[in-house]
């Protein structure tokens, strides 16, 4: 259904990614703030809160690229079985 | 001239105050209740009898759908456990996807363009995500938090980022929903303005784009319902196989 075009599944993999490190990175600065605001220690939080964050991010970058690469490794294997020719794009 | 988010914008049509708390009914709410109301009655349109052996064309819409979603669960989730998600993981497809092409509709109202709506389901599978990762493993479940293969020395850096990359995770779940349906409608509504305000020898440009970009909507409608059950089945898988 959706998955069985190419251009599709493309901008899948586009917005899929582009949000989830810049979601983290701002999740950990707002953290970070916010420990700044509570515990007083003015600029540390907010700095360690973007490094953590950013890491995080990329962290989830890295698995979902992962996961798509082992889908896409996967259909490269059926595409390669000449019995399945029922799966064509 | 209106701004190009103005459609956004709700008012009360009946206003209902229960005890100070704003509980009016408005486009959204209504939306809602079609959205719903089409889903039910489309499926015991389509279900009647038990169905058919041999289907009816609506049957075997349906039919196709509900394997596109058992695909999915079994790839995501595994083949025994997914039966107990399937028909959440189904419900939610079918409810976002009407909900999205409700949306394009003139007129009607996109709930899932309002953020309250995403961040509801996102923080919900959120919770269930907890739920089901400590009811499988008990206290076992935290060690999700320490990927594999970490050496001892990291563990307190690791769990700090693992902690922050997973509360990120609904929230990008929930703001890529709204914001690709916010932005196609700003977009929508932009190109209508241009081809409202236009006189017809030069209006009609504008409009077609919003026809062509309509039929992009209904591609993006049914996208990002399916980024959002899939990654609904990889959170609700992961926390099931831990690691």
């Amino acid at each position: 259904m959706v998955n069985s075009n190419g251009f599709r599944q493309g901008m899948g993999i586009a917005f899929k990614l582009g949000l989830e490190m810049a979601v983290a990175t701002a999740l950990g600065g707002f953290i970070g703030y916010g420990a700044d605001q509570i515990l007083g220690t003015k600029p540390w939080g907010l700095v360690v809160g973007i490094v953590l964050g950013s890491a995080g991010g990329m962290l989830n970058v890295y698995r979902a690229a992962m996961q798509m690469t082992k889908e896409l490794e996967e259909e490269e294997k059926k595409t390669d079985n000449p019995q399945d020719t029922d799966e064509q794009n | 001239m209106d701004s190009p988010l103005h459609h956004f914008e709700l008012h009360p049509i009946i206003p209902i105050s229960v005890m100070g708390v704003d509980l009016s009914i408005n486009k959204a709410i209504l939306a809602m209740w079609i959205g719903c109301a089409l889903v039910f009655g489309l499926f015991m349109l389509a279900g009647k009898k038990g169905g058919s052996v041999v289907p009816s064309k609506l049957q075997s819409i349906f039919e196709i759908a509900m394997e596109f979603i058992q695909g999915m669960v079994e790839e995501f989730i595994g083949k025994e456990e997914g039966k107990k998600y399937f028909s959440f993981i189904a419900s939610l497809f079918i409810f976002i996807l009407t909900c999205n092409l409700i949306g394009l509709i003139p007129g009607s109202y996109t709930i899932t363009s309002q953020l309250a709506v995403t961040g509801a389901f996102a923080f919900g599978i959120f919770i269930l995500t907890l739920v089901i990762g400590f009811a499988k493993h008990g206290m076992h479940f935290l060690s999700i938090l320490v990927p594999p293969g970490v050496p001892k020395i990291m563990i307190p850096l690791m769990v700090p980022i693992e902690i922050i990359s997973m509360l990120a995770r609904p929230i990008s779940l929930s703001v890529r929903l709204f914001a690709n349906m916010t932005a196609g409608h700003t977009v929508l509504a932009v190109l209508f303005g241009l081809a409202m305000s236009a006189s017809i020898w030069i209006g009609w440009m504008p409009f077609g784009f919003t026809v062509i970009i309509n039929g992009l909507e209904i591609a993006i409608a049914f996208i990002q319902a399916y980024i959002f059950t899939t990654l609904t089945c990889v959170y609700i898988g992961d926390v099931i196989k831990l690691h």
